[in-house]
Protein backbone atom coordinates (compact mmCIF):
# COMPACT_ATOMS: atom_id res chain seq x y z
CA UNK A 1 0.00 0.00 0.00
CA UNK A 2 1.36 3.35 -0.86
CA UNK A 3 2.51 5.56 1.94
CA UNK A 4 1.06 9.18 1.78
CA UNK A 5 1.80 9.58 5.53
CA UNK A 6 4.04 12.90 4.41
CA UNK A 7 1.67 13.94 0.86
CA UNK A 8 -0.04 17.11 1.34
CA UNK A 9 0.89 17.81 5.28
CA UNK A 10 2.92 20.76 4.44
CA UNK A 11 3.25 23.68 1.93
CA UNK A 12 5.14 26.57 0.25
CA UNK A 13 3.98 29.99 1.06
CA UNK A 14 7.23 31.83 0.01
CA UNK A 15 10.23 32.27 -1.92
CA UNK A 16 12.62 34.87 -2.34
CA UNK A 17 16.35 34.76 -4.86
CA UNK A 18 19.02 37.49 -4.63
CA UNK A 19 19.78 39.14 -7.63
CA UNK A 20 21.51 36.97 -9.55
CA UNK A 21 22.35 38.74 -12.95
CA UNK A 22 22.95 42.04 -10.42
CA UNK A 23 25.82 40.14 -8.35
CA UNK A 24 27.15 38.35 -11.65
CA UNK A 25 27.68 41.53 -12.93
CA UNK A 26 29.70 43.26 -9.55
CA UNK A 27 31.87 40.00 -8.97
CA UNK A 28 33.02 39.92 -12.16
CA UNK A 29 34.04 43.59 -11.90
CA UNK A 30 36.18 42.57 -8.45
CA UNK A 31 33.84 42.96 -6.16
CA UNK A 32 32.86 40.75 -3.34
CA UNK A 33 29.30 42.17 -2.82
CA UNK A 34 27.92 39.33 -0.02
CA UNK A 35 29.12 36.26 1.98
CA UNK A 36 27.60 33.06 1.34
CA UNK A 37 25.57 34.19 4.93
CA UNK A 38 24.96 37.83 3.55
CA UNK A 39 23.30 36.46 0.45
CA UNK A 40 21.44 33.85 2.26
CA UNK A 41 19.87 36.48 4.70
CA UNK A 42 19.16 38.35 1.45
CA UNK A 43 17.04 36.00 0.40
CA UNK A 44 15.37 35.21 3.42
CA UNK A 45 14.26 39.03 3.72
CA UNK A 46 12.83 38.62 0.20
CA UNK A 47 10.84 34.89 0.60
CA UNK A 48 9.98 36.36 4.06
CA UNK A 49 8.29 39.11 2.10
CA UNK A 50 7.12 36.99 0.01
CA UNK A 51 5.09 34.97 2.07
CA UNK A 52 3.40 37.74 4.32
CA UNK A 53 4.14 35.93 8.03
CA UNK A 54 6.51 38.02 10.18
CA UNK A 55 9.99 37.33 11.33
CA UNK A 56 8.33 35.47 14.47
CA UNK A 57 6.02 33.29 12.59
CA UNK A 58 9.98 31.03 12.12
CA UNK A 59 10.04 28.48 14.13
CA UNK A 60 12.30 26.07 12.43
CA UNK A 61 15.33 27.07 10.40
CA UNK A 62 17.22 25.07 7.98
CA UNK A 63 20.17 26.12 6.04
CA UNK A 64 22.32 24.89 3.31
CA UNK A 65 25.43 23.31 3.52
CA UNK A 66 27.52 26.43 2.98
CA UNK A 67 27.03 28.27 5.52
CA UNK A 68 27.27 27.32 9.46
CA UNK A 69 23.94 26.47 11.29
CA UNK A 70 25.33 28.71 14.17
CA UNK A 71 25.87 31.89 12.77
CA UNK A 72 23.12 31.57 10.16
CA UNK A 73 20.49 31.59 13.02
CA UNK A 74 22.46 34.30 14.67
CA UNK A 75 22.78 36.54 11.67
CA UNK A 76 18.94 36.36 11.43
CA UNK A 77 17.87 36.45 14.54
CA UNK A 78 16.25 33.50 14.56
CA UNK A 79 15.51 31.35 17.59
CA UNK A 80 13.76 28.56 16.76
CA UNK A 81 11.88 24.73 17.94
CA UNK A 82 13.50 22.43 15.45
CA UNK A 83 17.40 23.44 13.44
CA UNK A 84 18.62 21.47 10.68
CA UNK A 85 21.40 21.49 7.74
CA UNK A 86 20.65 20.37 4.25
CA UNK A 87 21.07 20.82 0.43
CA UNK A 88 18.34 21.57 -1.56
CA UNK A 89 16.15 18.72 -1.25
CA UNK A 90 16.99 17.24 1.86
CA UNK A 91 15.99 20.79 3.18
CA UNK A 92 12.38 20.07 2.06
CA UNK A 93 12.32 17.12 3.02
CA UNK A 94 13.47 17.76 6.42
CA UNK A 95 10.93 20.87 6.73
CA UNK A 96 7.81 18.56 5.81
CA UNK A 97 9.20 15.85 8.55
CA UNK A 98 9.69 18.35 11.32
CA UNK A 99 6.10 19.55 10.52
CA UNK A 100 4.61 16.32 10.41
CA UNK A 101 6.17 15.36 13.56
CA UNK A 102 4.64 18.57 15.32
CA UNK A 103 8.50 19.39 16.23
CA UNK A 104 7.59 23.19 14.45
CA UNK A 105 5.14 24.81 12.42
CA UNK A 106 6.48 27.22 9.61
CA UNK A 107 10.46 25.99 8.29
CA UNK A 108 12.39 28.49 7.15
CA UNK A 109 15.36 27.14 4.70
CA UNK A 110 17.86 29.28 3.62
CA UNK A 111 21.12 29.09 1.13
CA UNK A 112 23.71 31.28 0.52
CA UNK A 113 26.71 30.72 -1.41
CA UNK A 114 29.48 32.87 -2.65
CA UNK A 115 31.16 30.48 -4.33
CA UNK A 116 32.19 32.63 -7.18
CA UNK A 117 33.98 35.81 -5.64
CA UNK A 118 35.47 33.31 -3.23
CA UNK A 119 36.46 30.97 -6.33
CA UNK A 120 35.52 27.84 -5.07
CA UNK A 121 37.41 24.82 -7.11
CA UNK A 122 35.12 21.78 -7.96
CA UNK A 123 38.18 20.08 -9.09
CA UNK A 124 41.78 19.78 -8.55
CA UNK A 125 43.95 20.53 -5.25
CA UNK A 126 41.16 20.75 -2.38
CA UNK A 127 38.23 20.39 -4.80
CA UNK A 128 35.26 21.48 -3.06
CA UNK A 129 33.39 18.38 -1.47
CA UNK A 130 36.31 15.65 -1.05
CA UNK A 131 35.53 15.69 2.50
CA UNK A 132 32.29 14.39 2.05
CA UNK A 133 32.52 12.37 -1.35
CA UNK A 134 36.05 10.17 -1.49
CA UNK A 135 35.14 9.89 -5.07
CA UNK A 136 35.39 13.79 -5.96
CA UNK A 137 39.64 13.58 -5.21
CA UNK A 138 40.39 9.42 -4.52
CA UNK A 139 41.53 9.22 -8.28
CA UNK A 140 43.35 12.42 -8.31
CA UNK A 141 47.01 10.28 -9.04
CA UNK A 142 45.58 10.00 -12.47
CA UNK A 143 44.49 13.69 -13.02
CA UNK A 144 40.83 12.70 -12.90
CA UNK A 145 39.33 15.08 -11.50
CA UNK A 146 35.94 17.51 -10.67
CA UNK A 147 32.14 16.33 -10.11
CA UNK A 148 32.06 17.19 -14.42
CA UNK A 149 34.78 14.03 -15.03
CA UNK A 150 32.49 11.80 -13.23
CA UNK A 151 29.39 12.44 -15.12
CA UNK A 152 31.53 12.34 -18.45
CA UNK A 153 32.92 9.05 -17.51
CA UNK A 154 30.03 7.79 -16.89
CA UNK A 155 27.92 9.56 -19.98
CA UNK A 156 30.31 8.06 -22.09
CA UNK A 157 29.68 4.99 -21.16
CA UNK A 158 25.99 5.43 -21.71
CA UNK A 159 26.09 6.97 -25.07
CA UNK A 160 27.34 3.51 -26.61
CA UNK A 161 25.27 1.63 -24.63
CA UNK A 162 22.33 3.88 -25.60
CA UNK A 163 23.66 5.84 -28.83
CA UNK A 164 22.27 8.62 -27.68
CA UNK A 165 24.59 11.43 -29.53
CA UNK A 166 26.66 14.70 -28.47
CA UNK A 167 23.76 16.60 -31.19
CA UNK A 168 20.67 14.60 -29.12
CA UNK A 169 22.67 15.43 -26.13
CA UNK A 170 23.02 19.73 -26.49
CA UNK A 171 18.79 19.78 -26.89
CA UNK A 172 19.01 20.62 -22.94
CA UNK A 173 21.56 22.99 -22.95
CA UNK A 174 19.88 24.61 -26.32
CA UNK A 175 16.27 24.30 -24.51
CA UNK A 176 17.21 25.85 -21.47
CA UNK A 177 18.98 28.54 -23.06
CA UNK A 178 15.55 29.28 -24.73
CA UNK A 179 13.90 29.05 -20.86
CA UNK A 180 16.79 31.16 -19.39
CA UNK A 181 16.48 34.15 -22.45
CA UNK A 182 12.54 34.49 -21.54
CA UNK A 183 12.94 34.44 -17.81
CA UNK A 184 14.56 38.27 -16.95
CA UNK A 185 16.49 37.11 -13.40
CA UNK A 186 18.40 34.54 -15.63
CA UNK A 187 22.21 35.02 -16.16
CA UNK A 188 22.76 33.99 -19.73
CA UNK A 189 19.84 35.64 -22.05
CA UNK A 190 21.14 34.63 -25.35
CA UNK A 191 20.02 31.64 -26.98
CA UNK A 192 22.30 29.20 -28.61
CA UNK A 193 22.01 26.13 -31.26
CA UNK A 194 22.91 22.84 -32.05
CA UNK A 195 25.73 24.16 -33.71
CA UNK A 196 27.08 26.35 -31.43
CA UNK A 197 26.98 23.57 -28.92
CA UNK A 198 29.09 20.78 -30.82
CA UNK A 199 31.33 23.96 -32.07
CA UNK A 200 32.28 24.55 -28.20
CA UNK A 201 35.55 23.35 -26.35
CA UNK A 202 35.36 20.19 -24.70
CA UNK A 203 35.93 20.37 -20.80
CA UNK A 204 36.38 16.92 -19.78
CA UNK A 205 35.16 14.86 -23.46
CA UNK A 206 32.79 13.74 -24.05
CA UNK A 207 31.01 16.52 -22.25
CA UNK A 208 31.39 20.29 -23.60
CA UNK A 209 31.64 24.02 -22.07
CA UNK A 210 27.64 24.23 -22.27
CA UNK A 211 27.37 20.67 -20.75
CA UNK A 212 28.39 22.24 -17.54
CA UNK A 213 26.89 24.49 -14.58
CA UNK A 214 27.35 27.89 -14.22
CA UNK A 215 29.57 29.11 -11.05
CA UNK A 216 27.59 32.47 -9.61
CA UNK A 217 27.35 33.87 -6.20
CA UNK A 218 23.61 34.12 -5.15
CA UNK A 219 21.24 32.98 -2.27
CA UNK A 220 17.94 31.09 -2.13
CA UNK A 221 15.16 31.10 0.61
CA UNK A 222 11.44 29.51 0.80
CA UNK A 223 9.08 29.31 3.83
CA UNK A 224 7.10 25.74 4.27
CA UNK A 225 4.41 25.77 7.07
CA UNK A 226 1.67 23.15 7.73
CA UNK A 227 -0.98 22.81 5.53
CA UNK A 228 -4.08 23.93 7.94
CA UNK A 229 -2.13 27.27 8.36
CA UNK A 230 -1.54 27.48 4.24
CA UNK A 231 -4.89 27.14 3.56
CA UNK A 232 -5.50 30.22 6.08
CA UNK A 233 -2.80 32.61 3.70
CA UNK A 234 -4.47 33.20 0.44
CA UNK A 235 -4.41 31.55 -2.74
CA UNK A 236 -0.46 31.28 -3.23
CA UNK A 237 0.86 28.38 -1.27
CA UNK A 238 2.13 25.58 -3.31
CA UNK A 239 1.35 22.49 -1.24
CA UNK A 240 4.18 19.29 -1.50
CA UNK A 241 2.60 16.38 -2.58
CA UNK A 242 5.09 13.45 -2.55
CA UNK A 243 8.79 13.66 -1.17
CA UNK A 244 11.06 10.36 -1.85
CA UNK A 245 14.65 9.54 -1.51
CA UNK A 246 16.73 6.23 -2.68
CA UNK A 247 20.67 6.13 -2.13
CA UNK A 248 23.20 4.21 -3.74
CA UNK A 249 26.09 4.11 -1.94
CA UNK A 250 27.86 0.65 -2.55
CA UNK A 251 30.69 1.30 -4.67
CA UNK A 252 30.64 5.00 -5.04
CA UNK A 253 34.30 5.34 -5.25
CA UNK A 254 34.77 3.09 -7.74
CA UNK A 255 31.64 4.45 -10.11
CA UNK A 256 30.32 1.13 -9.77
CA UNK A 257 26.64 2.41 -9.83
CA UNK A 258 27.95 5.25 -12.22
CA UNK A 259 29.32 2.75 -14.66
CA UNK A 260 26.86 -0.27 -14.20
CA UNK A 261 24.03 0.90 -14.12
CA UNK A 262 23.63 5.14 -14.66
CA UNK A 263 21.75 5.48 -10.82
CA UNK A 264 18.79 3.87 -12.80
CA UNK A 265 17.25 1.72 -9.93
CA UNK A 266 17.51 4.25 -7.27
CA UNK A 267 15.75 7.17 -9.94
CA UNK A 268 13.14 4.18 -10.13
CA UNK A 269 13.01 3.40 -6.48
CA UNK A 270 12.21 7.74 -5.90
CA UNK A 271 9.78 7.56 -8.75
CA UNK A 272 8.07 4.53 -7.11
CA UNK A 273 7.78 6.16 -4.01
CA UNK A 274 7.56 9.68 -4.47
CA UNK A 275 4.23 9.22 -7.22
CA UNK A 276 2.39 6.75 -4.74
CA UNK A 277 2.64 9.07 -2.08
CA UNK A 278 1.74 11.97 -4.27
CA UNK A 279 -0.99 9.54 -5.87
CA UNK A 280 -0.08 10.65 -9.33
CA UNK A 281 2.26 9.30 -12.24
CA UNK A 282 4.56 10.97 -14.52
CA UNK A 283 1.80 11.53 -17.05
CA UNK A 284 0.21 13.94 -14.84
CA UNK A 285 3.32 16.26 -14.33
CA UNK A 286 3.41 19.47 -16.44
CA UNK A 287 6.99 20.02 -16.04
CA UNK A 288 10.26 18.82 -14.69
CA UNK A 289 12.68 20.79 -12.51
CA UNK A 290 15.76 18.57 -13.05
CA UNK A 291 18.96 18.93 -10.54
CA UNK A 292 21.22 19.46 -13.74
CA UNK A 293 25.00 20.38 -12.37
CA UNK A 294 25.69 19.06 -15.65
CA UNK A 295 23.37 18.45 -19.08
CA UNK A 296 23.19 14.43 -19.04
CA UNK A 297 21.27 14.62 -15.38
CA UNK A 298 18.38 15.31 -18.01
CA UNK A 299 18.40 12.59 -19.98
CA UNK A 300 19.28 9.79 -17.39
CA UNK A 301 16.25 11.83 -15.29
CA UNK A 302 13.43 11.28 -17.89
CA UNK A 303 14.39 7.38 -18.33
CA UNK A 304 14.30 6.48 -14.43
CA UNK A 305 11.19 8.59 -13.92
CA UNK A 306 9.33 7.20 -16.74
CA UNK A 307 9.01 10.05 -18.78
CA UNK A 308 10.53 7.78 -21.52
CA UNK A 309 11.77 3.79 -22.29
CA UNK A 310 15.04 3.12 -20.55
CA UNK A 311 17.51 3.89 -23.24
CA UNK A 312 15.46 6.04 -25.94
CA UNK A 313 15.76 9.65 -23.65
CA UNK A 314 18.09 10.79 -26.71
CA UNK A 315 15.08 10.49 -29.41
CA UNK A 316 12.68 11.73 -26.99
CA UNK A 317 14.74 14.58 -26.40
CA UNK A 318 14.72 15.07 -30.22
CA UNK A 319 11.45 14.02 -31.27
CA UNK A 320 9.34 14.94 -28.34
CA UNK A 321 10.84 17.61 -26.73
CA UNK A 322 12.18 19.07 -23.28
CA UNK A 323 11.35 22.98 -23.77
CA UNK A 324 8.31 25.16 -23.25
CA UNK A 325 7.72 25.58 -26.72
CA UNK A 326 7.71 21.99 -27.57
CA UNK A 327 6.90 18.44 -25.98
CA UNK A 328 7.93 18.29 -21.57
CA UNK A 329 9.46 21.37 -20.75
CA UNK A 330 12.55 20.85 -18.17
CA UNK A 331 14.28 23.47 -15.77
CA UNK A 332 11.68 26.12 -17.18
CA UNK A 333 13.96 28.99 -15.83
CA UNK A 334 16.83 28.05 -17.65
CA UNK A 335 18.71 25.62 -14.66
CA UNK A 336 22.07 25.26 -13.28
CA UNK A 337 23.45 25.53 -17.00
CA UNK A 338 21.52 28.76 -17.68
CA UNK A 339 19.75 30.46 -14.83
CA UNK A 340 21.84 30.39 -11.33
CA UNK A 341 24.15 27.65 -10.18
CA UNK A 342 21.77 27.21 -6.62
CA UNK A 343 22.76 23.75 -5.86
CA UNK A 344 19.14 22.79 -6.61
CA UNK A 345 17.34 25.87 -4.32
CA UNK A 346 16.37 27.73 -7.26
CA UNK A 347 14.74 24.76 -8.98
CA UNK A 348 12.54 24.25 -5.98
CA UNK A 349 11.83 28.20 -6.46
CA UNK A 350 10.97 28.05 -10.24
CA UNK A 351 8.36 24.65 -9.74
CA UNK A 352 6.82 26.70 -7.10
CA UNK A 353 6.67 29.91 -9.61
CA UNK A 354 4.92 27.46 -11.99
CA UNK A 355 2.36 25.67 -9.98
CA UNK A 356 1.53 29.46 -8.49
CA UNK A 357 1.36 30.39 -12.50
CA UNK A 358 3.37 33.39 -11.97
CA UNK A 359 6.27 32.85 -14.64
CA UNK A 360 5.32 35.35 -17.44
CA UNK A 361 6.56 33.83 -20.67
CA UNK A 362 7.81 30.81 -19.40
CA UNK A 363 4.96 30.01 -18.11
CA UNK A 364 3.74 26.13 -18.48
CA UNK A 365 -0.16 26.55 -19.39
CA UNK A 366 -2.21 25.18 -16.48
CA UNK A 367 0.80 23.98 -14.47
CA UNK A 368 -0.99 21.86 -11.53
CA UNK A 369 2.48 20.04 -11.05
CA UNK A 370 5.92 20.44 -11.35
CA UNK A 371 8.26 17.41 -10.44
CA UNK A 372 11.90 18.20 -8.55
CA UNK A 373 14.35 15.05 -9.11
CA UNK A 374 18.08 14.80 -8.33
CA UNK A 375 20.44 12.22 -8.88
CA UNK A 376 23.52 13.75 -7.29
CA UNK A 377 26.34 11.10 -6.39
CA UNK A 378 23.96 8.29 -6.29
CA UNK A 379 21.55 10.02 -4.10
CA UNK A 380 18.09 10.14 -5.90
CA UNK A 381 15.69 12.59 -4.61
CA UNK A 382 12.33 14.03 -5.68
CA UNK A 383 9.99 16.10 -4.43
CA UNK A 384 6.14 16.91 -6.39
CA UNK A 385 4.48 20.38 -5.68
CA UNK A 386 1.32 20.77 -6.89
CA UNK A 387 -1.83 22.55 -6.85
CA UNK B 1 47.21 25.07 -8.99
CA UNK B 2 48.85 22.02 -6.95
CA UNK B 3 50.45 18.72 -7.88
CA UNK B 4 47.97 15.77 -7.80
CA UNK B 5 47.74 14.04 -4.20
CA UNK B 6 47.77 10.63 -3.05
CA UNK B 7 44.64 10.37 -0.48
CA UNK B 8 46.32 8.67 2.23
CA UNK B 9 43.97 6.97 4.68
CA UNK B 10 45.25 4.18 6.94
CA UNK B 11 43.51 1.21 4.90
CA UNK B 12 45.67 2.61 1.77
CA UNK B 13 48.58 2.66 2.99
CA UNK B 14 49.51 -1.15 2.38
CA UNK B 15 48.10 -0.84 -1.29
CA UNK B 16 50.35 2.10 -1.89
CA UNK B 17 53.31 0.08 -0.20
CA UNK B 18 52.84 -2.84 -3.22
CA UNK B 19 52.38 -0.51 -6.01
CA UNK B 20 56.07 1.35 -4.78
CA UNK B 21 57.11 -2.33 -5.62
CA UNK B 22 56.00 -2.65 -8.99
CA UNK B 23 52.65 -4.94 -8.09
CA UNK B 24 49.35 -3.91 -6.71
CA UNK B 25 48.04 -5.97 -4.26
CA UNK B 26 44.21 -5.46 -2.59
CA UNK B 27 42.97 -6.82 0.37
CA UNK B 28 41.18 -10.03 -0.36
CA UNK B 29 37.66 -10.88 2.08
CA UNK B 30 38.57 -13.74 4.09
CA UNK B 31 34.64 -14.67 4.11
CA UNK B 32 33.78 -14.67 0.96
CA UNK B 33 36.60 -13.96 -1.29
CA UNK B 34 35.94 -10.85 -2.66
CA UNK B 35 38.24 -7.89 -3.68
CA UNK B 36 37.95 -4.37 -2.54
CA UNK B 37 38.36 -1.06 -3.67
CA UNK B 38 39.07 1.35 -2.27
CA UNK B 39 40.69 -0.48 0.64
CA UNK B 40 38.41 -0.48 3.18
CA UNK B 41 38.23 -1.50 7.13
CA UNK B 42 36.15 -4.70 6.64
CA UNK B 43 33.94 -6.17 3.29
CA UNK B 44 30.94 -4.55 2.08
CA UNK B 45 29.75 -7.77 1.64
CA UNK B 46 29.73 -9.25 5.04
CA UNK B 47 31.28 -6.48 6.99
CA UNK B 48 34.39 -9.00 8.13
CA UNK B 49 37.36 -7.93 8.42
CA UNK B 50 39.46 -10.63 7.56
CA UNK B 51 41.40 -9.84 4.50
CA UNK B 52 44.83 -10.79 2.91
CA UNK B 53 46.84 -8.40 0.81
CA UNK B 54 46.72 -10.18 -2.46
CA UNK B 55 48.31 -9.43 -5.69
CA UNK B 56 46.00 -8.61 -8.75
CA UNK B 57 46.76 -9.78 -11.91
CA UNK B 58 46.68 -6.02 -13.23
CA UNK B 59 44.82 -7.37 -16.30
CA UNK B 60 41.43 -5.91 -16.69
CA UNK B 61 38.94 -4.29 -19.32
CA UNK B 62 37.58 -0.46 -19.95
CA UNK B 63 34.63 0.35 -19.16
CA UNK B 64 34.69 3.91 -19.75
CA UNK B 65 36.94 6.71 -20.46
CA UNK B 66 37.27 10.89 -20.55
CA UNK B 67 39.89 13.49 -22.02
CA UNK B 68 40.50 16.37 -20.27
CA UNK B 69 40.95 19.85 -22.26
CA UNK B 70 40.69 21.43 -18.97
CA UNK B 71 43.77 21.63 -16.97
CA UNK B 72 43.46 20.91 -13.24
CA UNK B 73 47.35 19.81 -11.66
CA UNK B 74 50.20 20.94 -12.23
CA UNK B 75 51.29 17.48 -12.74
CA UNK B 76 48.45 16.52 -15.25
CA UNK B 77 48.86 18.95 -18.85
CA UNK B 78 45.91 18.49 -20.98
CA UNK B 79 44.87 16.85 -23.27
CA UNK B 80 45.77 13.53 -20.75
CA UNK B 81 42.88 10.94 -20.68
CA UNK B 82 41.60 8.81 -17.82
CA UNK B 83 40.02 5.07 -17.99
CA UNK B 84 37.65 3.17 -16.03
CA UNK B 85 38.94 -0.24 -15.57
CA UNK B 86 37.21 -3.29 -14.54
CA UNK B 87 40.33 -5.58 -13.13
CA UNK B 88 40.18 -9.81 -14.04
CA UNK B 89 39.50 -9.82 -10.24
CA UNK B 90 36.18 -7.14 -9.84
CA UNK B 91 36.68 -3.87 -8.59
CA UNK B 92 36.84 -0.55 -10.68
CA UNK B 93 40.15 1.34 -10.61
CA UNK B 94 41.05 4.60 -12.54
CA UNK B 95 44.39 4.98 -14.49
CA UNK B 96 45.46 6.45 -17.13
CA UNK B 97 46.02 5.08 -20.44
CA UNK B 98 49.53 5.78 -22.12
CA UNK B 99 51.30 4.46 -25.38
CA UNK B 100 49.00 3.06 -27.91
CA UNK B 101 45.32 4.12 -27.80
CA UNK B 102 42.37 2.23 -29.80
CA UNK B 103 41.09 3.65 -32.87
CA UNK B 104 37.18 4.44 -32.16
CA UNK B 105 35.48 3.37 -28.71
CA UNK B 106 37.75 2.20 -25.87
CA UNK B 107 35.08 0.61 -24.42
CA UNK B 108 35.77 -3.15 -24.07
CA UNK B 109 39.39 -2.98 -25.09
CA UNK B 110 41.56 -4.71 -22.85
CA UNK B 111 44.14 -3.13 -20.82
CA UNK B 112 47.37 -4.41 -18.07
CA UNK B 113 48.45 -2.01 -15.15
CA UNK B 114 52.30 -1.06 -15.85
CA UNK B 115 54.18 1.01 -13.30
CA UNK B 116 56.11 4.08 -13.14
CA UNK B 117 57.28 7.51 -11.73
CA UNK B 118 55.23 10.62 -11.69
CA UNK B 119 55.24 13.15 -9.53
CA UNK B 120 57.72 12.36 -7.09
CA UNK B 121 55.72 8.56 -6.83
CA UNK B 122 55.61 5.43 -8.63
CA UNK B 123 51.73 4.76 -9.30
CA UNK B 124 49.90 2.97 -12.27
CA UNK B 125 48.96 3.43 -15.51
CA UNK B 126 47.16 1.19 -18.68
CA UNK B 127 48.66 -0.19 -21.35
CA UNK B 128 46.73 -1.08 -24.23
CA UNK B 129 46.51 -5.15 -25.05
CA UNK B 130 45.84 -4.99 -28.88
CA UNK B 131 43.31 -7.75 -30.04
CA UNK B 132 46.03 -9.64 -31.14
CA UNK B 133 48.06 -9.49 -27.91
CA UNK B 134 45.39 -10.03 -26.26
Amino acid sequence: MANRNLAKVAAVVGVGQTDYRGDWARVRAGEKPRDSVGYAADAFKVALADSGLQKSDIDGLIVGPTTAYDRMGEVLGLDVKWGGQGDAMLSVIQAVMAINAGLCETVACVYGNNQRSAAVNYGGDNAAGGGNFLSYVYHAPWGFTSQGALYAMMFRRYMEESGLTSAELAEVSVAQRLHSSITPHALMQKRITVEDYLASNFVCEPLHLYDYCLVNDGGVAFIITTSDRAKTMGGRAVPIHGVGRHDLNSGATSMIPRLTNFYLPAQQAVAAQVFDMAGVGPEDMDCLQIYDSFSCHIPLALEGYGYCKVGEAGKFMRETGISVEKGLPVNTAGGHLSESYMQGWAHQVEAVRQVRGECGARQVPDCKFAHYSSDVAGKAVSIIYGK
Amino acid sequence: MGISKIVMGLDDKPMWASIERGAMELQKCGECGAFRYPPAPVCPHDLSADAEWTPVSGKGTILSWVVFHKQYFEDHVPPYNSVAIELEEGPIVVSQLRGDEPEGSWIGQRVELIYAEHAGRTQHFARWLKPEAA
